[in-house]
């Protein structure tokens, strides 16, 4: 599995946002969010019970993810149109308001490292990706153990908080440079 | 109200104070936009509403809408380090300096206006909040990077006669009320 300092591999998949299939479709690449922060998130299959909770958990506080210039995305192996279907089947993930991608051909679970040696699918993964493209937390559940949405943003929030003021000099030592 | 009706509301007593502010509205030393920053942030860090108001309404006049949320943001991120900061800086448990302090300032790393001049009206709010070390550090991050020890003096005497005025306008409101 890759680990923080790797760089986020490159992908371009079908995303799905939103219950309606004339509009639900888009491409997502690495490159859709230039400048912002990734938490992407995996799950091991639609229309199974834990990763419900988890994804409207994490839909609750996207407002939080937003004010922190965090996109957030969702990931299973499971195709564009199972997404749909899965948004459509409940009105609580039909409100999602982040793509989930449909790595169909399982090459970014791969490239990632985070495939189940078992079942094939994705593992409860989340990684989150600065800027800049580098992995900077990696966690993994196994298939049957949920997420805490808050703990993920409490480490986003720790990852951007940095002691960027001169006031932080202490005397005799060189000054900060900033980033 | 204008700086011109703030300059009317100081009394007699404070005419040296009038003066000192007719004078520091033009300079040879700095940039226009290190000035009306400059007196931007230290009116919001001196906290008097009616002269927060006044230059406010100016500088908008010499500031593009970045520089003015860039100065706002130093007067905003700097109440917030002036303080922290000087505690770390007076206490005298050194230890405190060595914990993280967990506050948020990413504002400082993309201020909107080129740094330097962000620092000096980081600096200037400083000087009124009064926070030693934190003057110290600036000042060496603005030498650094070129910026001359007259330009900073220059912002300095901004903070001290807007600070004095502030003062002087609240002390005139209690006694008028």
């Amino acid at each position: 599995m890759l680990t923080v300092g790797d760089k986020f591999p490159a992908f371009a998949l079908t995303a799905v946002n939103g219950t309606d299939p004339k509009s639900a479709f888009a491409p997502v690449s690495n490159e859709s969010y230039a400048g912002k922060w990734l938490v992407l998130f995996a799950w091991p299959k639609d229309f199974t019970f834990v990763c419900p909770t988890e994804i409207v958990g994490f839909d609750e506080i996207a407002g939080e993810f937003r004010d922190r210039d965090a996109q957030l995305l969702g990931l299973s192996i499971d195709s564009e149109f199972v997404h749909l279907a899965w948004r459509q089947s409940r009105v609580d993930l039909g409100k999602v308001s982040f793509p989930w991608l449909a790595d169909i051909r399982r090459e970014l679970s791969d490239a990632l490292g985070i495939l189940d040696r078992q079942e094939g699918v994705a593992l409860r993964a989340t990684f989150i990706v600065d800027p800049q493209g580098v992995i900077r937390f990696v966690s993994a559940n196994d298939l049957s153990v949920g997420r805490n949405p808050q703990e993920v943003l409490r480490v986003l929030d720790a990852l951007q908080t940095d002691e960027l003021c001169p006031c932080n000099w202490q005397k005799g030592e060189e000054t900060l440079k900033a980033a | 109200m204008t700086i011109d009706a703030i300059k009317e509301a100081l009394p007699d007593y404070a005419k040296d104070l009038r003066l000192n502010l007719s004078s520091l509205l033009s300079d040879g030393v700095l940039t226009e936009q290190q000035r009306w920053g400059t007196l931007l942030a230290t009116a919001l860090a001196a906290r008097n509403l009616a002269l927060i108001a006044a230059i406010s309404a100016e500088a908008a006049q010499h500031l593009a809408p970045p520089a003015i949320a860039a100065a706002k943001a130093a007067a905003s991120i700097m109440a917030m380090n002036n303080i922290y900061y000087r505690f770390t800086h007076l206490a005298s448990d050194p230890d405190y300096a060595t914990m993280p302090a967990r506050l948020r300032m990413n504002v400082i790393a993309n201020p909107g206006v080129d740094k330097a001049d962000f620092e000096l009206w980081s600096l200037a709010v400083s000087a009124i909040n009064g926070c030693g070390r934190c003057i110290d550090a600036h000042d060496q991050v603005l030498r650094k990077a070129g910026v001359s020890r007259e330009a900073i003096q220059q912002a300095v005497r901004i903070a001290s006669v807007i600070h004095a005025v502030a003062a002087t306008l609240d002390g005139e409101a209690s006694l008028a009320a």
